[in-house]
């Protein structure tokens, strides 16, 4: 008996050139009981359409490529089984972002926004190579290690209410990454960081739906990260009224 | 308006965050124990002179300005988010700020309560 069973994928299609709008193509594919959504759109490309495009790399979600929309929930197609799915699973770009083609997004504007957050160790001085590497104890690390590994799949974005109403808004894995390096005992450019996120479309934009944890396949809890980048922007908003104002570049 | 209310953010989102923890917290014990509770007999219900000493005290005002006020400017958040996630966004800057002023009112009426306790 073989343990080969049939499932009906219906798949989004979009040909730039051709369409105006997606539409929607169905598949029968035989699927082996331990395949994850991935395995199966790579069985439609190599056996049945290869002009099907999609996304994909490491396959053991790790690279953040393979962001789909399954059954209408944003997933990492190589981490979801199909066993938990029906006899029918619908596969769809992730929302949010242009389709390039089929089920492969643009993620330029994406990309930009973490340049907006200076995502890297910020010191006033620089310091020399003489001074030894900047030490830093586990306490230290564990402060800000779980926002330090998001691996940049879009699905918080895909998640995100209210990505979805302002395309601008910074968004979960932009702000999270920020608030890691706020957090970081070697990093002095949490002041800039706070003004950065006292700015318009980034911390306040966010309306504590939550989605991006709710969808985030590695726990990185961005909606934490925002509502604690919120707290800091605001402590040091009202610190910048007490305190006299630090010398600002 | 824009700019104004990307301005006063700071201050609207310390009187939300500390108006969930009034409102979710105290306002929801202080419901149940005086609305509920005592009416139903389940506790020992207190004399409307000793409420009213209770309340009338600098820490009983303070409290009841929060329990009032504090609430209120949660839910104009709250709803300022709502509108804007169900699609009202391209009008926040007419919608925050009638939420906003009907939150100042309330805790307007509310003081003037307190005070005139
Ligand atoms: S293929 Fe790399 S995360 Fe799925």
């Amino acid at each position: 008996m073989s343990d080969v069973q049939k499932k009906t994928f219906v798949v989004t299609r979009f040909d730039p050139d051709r369409d105006q709008v997606p539409k929607t193509q169905s598949y029968e594919v035989p699927v082996e009981p331990d395949w994850k959504v991935l395995d199966a759109l790579n069985f439609i490309k190599d056996h049945i359409d290869p002009t099907l495009s999609h996304r994909w790399s490491c396959r053991m979600a790790v690279c953040g490529s393979c962001g789909m929309l399954v059954n209408g929930e944003p997933k990492l197609t190589c981490k979801v089984a199909l066993s938990s799915y029906g006899d029918t699973v619908e596969v769809a770009p992730l929302p949010n972002f242009p389709v390039i083609r089929d089920l492969v997004v643009e993620l330029d504007g994406f990309m930009e926004k973490f340049e907006h957050v200076k995502p890297w160790i910020i010191r006033a001085k620089e310091r020399a190579v003489e001074d030894g590497p900047m030490r830093q104890s586990p306490e230290e690390l564990e402060e800000f290690k779980h926002f330090s590994m998001c691996i940049n799949c879009m699905l918080c974005y895909a998640a995100c209410p209210v990505v979805a109403n302002e395309p601008e808004f910074l968004g979960p894995a932009a702000i999270a990454l920020g608030h890691r390096y706020s957090l970081d005992s070697r990093d002095e450019g949490a002041g800039e960081r706070n003004r950065i996120f006292r700015g318009e479309g980034t911390v306040f934009a966010c309306s504590y739906a939550n989605e991006c944890s709710e969808v985030c396949p590695k726990n990185v809890d961005p909606a934490a990260a925002v509502n604690q980048a919120k707290l800091k922007a605001v402590i040091d908003w009202a610190a910048g009224l007490v305190l006299p104002r630090r010398a600002e570049e | 308006m824009k700019r104004l209310l990307l301005k006063v953010e700071p201050i609207l989102w310390l009187l939300f965050g500390q108006g969930i923890l009034i409102g979710t917290l105290l306002l929801t014990g202080w419901v149940l124990v005086l609305g509920i509770a005592a009416p139903l007999g389940v506790v020992d219900p207190i004399s409307y002179a000793r409420a009213h000493d209770l309340g009338a005290s600098l820490i009983g005002r303070l409290v009841l300005l929060a329990l009032i006020a504090l609430p209120l400017w949660k839910g104009a958040h709250h709803m300022r988010h709502v509108f804007i996630d169900t699609g009202g966004g391209d009008r926040d800057a007419t919608v925050a700020p009638l939420l906003y002023l009907l939150a100042a009112a309330g805790s307007l009426v509310a003081i003037l309560a307190v005070v005139r306790l």
